[in-house]
């Protein structure tokens, strides 16, 4: 096990000189939900999505969080790759692996740029009921804080000599693997403690008041639009217009590489 | 003017846990300031919870007699209406917070007051103002310090004007400087026509507020003894030595937190690491215990010294089915004399066969010393904040064994935010940002106004005068 280097709680930075920062909560939804989407679309045309959208990415300042999300994917990426290429082929292997690049590229983008709140209020706006959608921007924010739980209880149990997985033949296998599972009991513990403390703090403040008001209201401005049409006119092109000329061509290019 | 909160006859039993409080009755005046005590397991964190309503609407068991809020019975009235009426303040400020942002923290209460966001604004800054958090209001609450956070959990409960506030074991996580500046805030309230209930360990502090009545809670919770033999087992053999540290400096998050530091320990010795919050004493005992990186030399006689560390938090070390297969764990050849002792020691004995998260916090936080005095690590024991939420006889019981573990050679180095207890160790260390700035025998320390000027610290008269 690694020795600790930071304890510092883990908190999911914004970014804030991202254009997309200013942009309205629907509106991020609504171009990650498309982008979660557009991984149905057949390889032709997800290569000229991703295109686009790496386009966007760069524009907002997050191609290298992207880049990150995806390379921390790797372990999952690179044998995955492996194992459909080996299995079916070339084609399943470009398209599944892609797919999981776009889905890692689509969180990122809402993320970085979004607050727990705002997404709070975009569920709000979806008519998604207030209790509802506050316990899913309270998920949303924890994230970090479970990450940074987990490795103080690793430590904890190594203080206490625990947590030491170490081969000692098959037939210690079931013993070893009992001592990892007991293990998690802290974090079962701890995450019901955070949860139950978190529970009495908004009741403690008037969560279940029926008379709720609200500071901030969402405004869809000049960049919503603009955003949102551009994300129209691609979803058009991508799916109404595939046999125009240089959809065409790349397709032609990628039946000839298969 | 009649009270505004009127408890008569009020109990309860908690459904999972058993007894929870016995029969109290008590009456607050708005401007009033009560101070709630009474030993570990008494039910003060259950009284706190019965005044302003979340219990019985948020928790299981029996509430008998009766409790009013205002004009509201907690048992009939809709708990928003209550807590817009008594405010409560948990013990832990971090697990308390709700959003990203200080300001976002203010917001959520007023939100559901249902205010108009020209009024939300305008509480919003005058809670920023008076708690001194303007500078944060962008911040994430998890980083700010545990002062900090505390003043903030305050600023979210008060900006919403109840007029009765309560607070459940407000100093145990603030430094002394900290400590004072809330109970002078407390008093301001109180002068201010607030009713302020105080639930707290630490008396001393909360003394210093003028006109405060006090109402006893008697506990039942069994006393552990303070009368302890030479501990049983390998520290009787424990050959003198040393401990040394020399240039230590840790990073934590691309930030330094401890630079240079150097000092030596002798075995024997009960130690104690007193500091401001976020200082680094707890980064200080997890590089001791060998479970932080760092830089420069920690050596007992030149090689790694074996010290075990007991975390603040025990819930992080306790995973067994019983008391007694957590102290045992991955023990091949346990010393049951060992064992007894310990277990009698530290008045756990009759836990034996209970299940560890069925403890309370106090037993469990002396379950998980048990577990790290069992494993016997070699030079001695690194105690994280031992007294946090303890009473004044688990203090006792704390120092006592403490002491029993340096007569048989053993190092025990405690961190504290608690100036009475490390007024009873050997040696006393401050440590300031640059460094400890102070090491010496605790009397002359804490007589002495120059060091902890230099870090921000007061102490308080009455920790001089014992």
């Amino acid at each position: 096990m690694k020795l600790g280097t930071s304890h510092r709680p883990r908190i999911v930075t914004l970014a804030d000189d991202s254009p997309l920062r200013r942009a309205d909560p629907r509106t991020k939804l609504a171009l990650s939900l498309s982008a979660s989407l557009a991984v149905m679309l057949p390889l032709e045309r997800l290569i000229v999505f991703m295109g686009i959208y790496a386009i966007l990415l760069a524009w907002s300042g997050l191609l290298e969080e992207a880049r990150m999300q995806i390379w921390r994917l790797k372990w999952v990426l690179i044998p995955l790759f492996i194992l459909d290429w080996l299995l079916v082929g070339p084609h399943l292997a470009v398209i599944v692996t892609l797919r999981i690049i776009l889905l890692a590229g689509a969180f990122a983008l809402f993320v970085r740029t979004t607050t727990p709140s705002e997404f709070r209020l975009a569920l709000e706006w979806l008519r998604v009921p207030y209790r509802y959608a506050f316990s899913v921007s309270l998920a949303f924010q924890s994230i970090g804080l479970l990450d940074d739980e987990w490795r103080t209880i690793r430590e904890a149990q190594r203080a206490r000599g625990a947590w030491r997985f170490e081969w000692a033949g098959w037939r210690q296998v079931v013993s070893q693997v009992r001592h990892l599972v007991v293990l998690t009991i802290p974090a079962i513990v701890l995450t019901t403690k955070r949860a139950w403390s978190l529970t009495e703090a908004a009741y403690a403040r008037g969560f279940d008041s029926p008379h709720r008001s609200s500071y901030r209201r969402l405004k869809m401005e000049r960049l919503d639009w603009l955003l949102l049409t551009a994300a129209a006119i691609v979803g058009i092109l991508l799916v109404g217009l595939a046999g125009s000329f240089w959809l065409s061509s790349i397709e032609a290019r990628l039946a000839h590489w298969r | 003017m009649p009270p505004v909160i009127q408890a008569r006859d009020v109990a309860f039993c908690y459904t999972q846990r058993g007894r929870g409080l016995a029969s109290v009755s008590l009456d607050v005046h708005r401007g009033e300031a009560v101070h709630i005590a009474g030993p570990s397991g008494s039910g003060k964190s259950t009284l706190a919870r019965c005044l302003c309503g979340l219990i019985p609407h948020l928790y299981r068991g029996n509430l008998s007699g009766m409790v009013r809020v205002d004009d509201l019975h907690t048992s009939e009235a809709p708990l928003w209406r209550l807590v817009e009426r008594a405010g409560l303040v948990f013990q832990n400020p971090s697990a308390q917070m709700l959003t990203v942002t200080v300001e976002q923290e203010i917001i959520f209460g007023l939100e559901n007051l249902g205010l108009r966001p020209s009024e939300i604004e305008a509480r919003l800054e005058s809670a920023l103002t008076r708690f001194n958090l303007e500078r944060f209001r962008h911040r994430s609450p998890q980083t700010l310090s545990g002062g900090e956070q505390q003043k903030l959990a305050l600023a979210a409960i008060t900006a919403r004007e109840p007029p009765v506030l309560i607070l459940d074991e407000p100093l145990s996580m603030l430094d002394s400087t900290a400590s004072g500046e809330l109970v002078d805030y407390l008093g301001h309230l109180a002068r201010q026509d607030t009713a302020v209930v105080i639930c707290e360990h630490r008396a001393e502090y909360v003394r210093a507020i003028k006109g405060l009545r006090t109402l006893f809670l008697d506990g039942s919770a069994p006393r552990p003894s303070s009368q302890v033999s030479k501990p049983a087992g390998r520290e009787s053999a424990v050959s003198p030595f040393h401990l040394d540290v020399s240039g230590l400096t840790v990073g934590l998050g691309g930030q330094p937190v401890l630079r240079n530091l150097s000092f030596s320990a002798e075995s024997g010795q009960v130690l104690a690491i007193v500091g401001r919050n976020g200082v680094g004493k707890t980064t200080l005992l997890r590089a001791l215990a060998g479970l932080q990186r760092y830089e420069g030399d920690i050596t007992v006689d030149g090689a790694r010294p074996d010290l075990g560390l007991v975390f603040q938090n025990p819930d992080l070390q306790l995973f067994n089915p019983t008391a007694r297969d957590e102290v045992l764990y991955q023990l091949p050849a346990p010393d049951l004399d060992r064992y007894n002792w310990l277990m009698a020691m530290l008045g756990l004995t009759r836990y034996e066969d209970t299940p560890p998260l069925l403890l309370s916090e106090g037993e469990k936080k002396r379950l998980a010393l048990a577990t790290t005095l069992m494993r016997g690590p070699r030079h001695g024991v690194l105690l994280d904040e031992p007294a946090l939420g303890q009473d004044a006889a688990h203090k006792e019981m704390l120092m006592v064994l403490a002491r029993a573990l340096a007569e048989s050679g053993q190092l025990v180095i405690l961190t504290t935010h608690d100036l009475a207890l490390a007024g009873e160790t050997d040696r006393l260390l401050i440590l300031g940002e640059n460094g400890f700035v102070a090491d010496g025998a605790p009397r002359d320390i804490l007589r002495s106004e120059t060091p902890w000027a230099g870090v921000g610290l007061d102490v308080p008269a009455w920790v001089v005068r014992e």
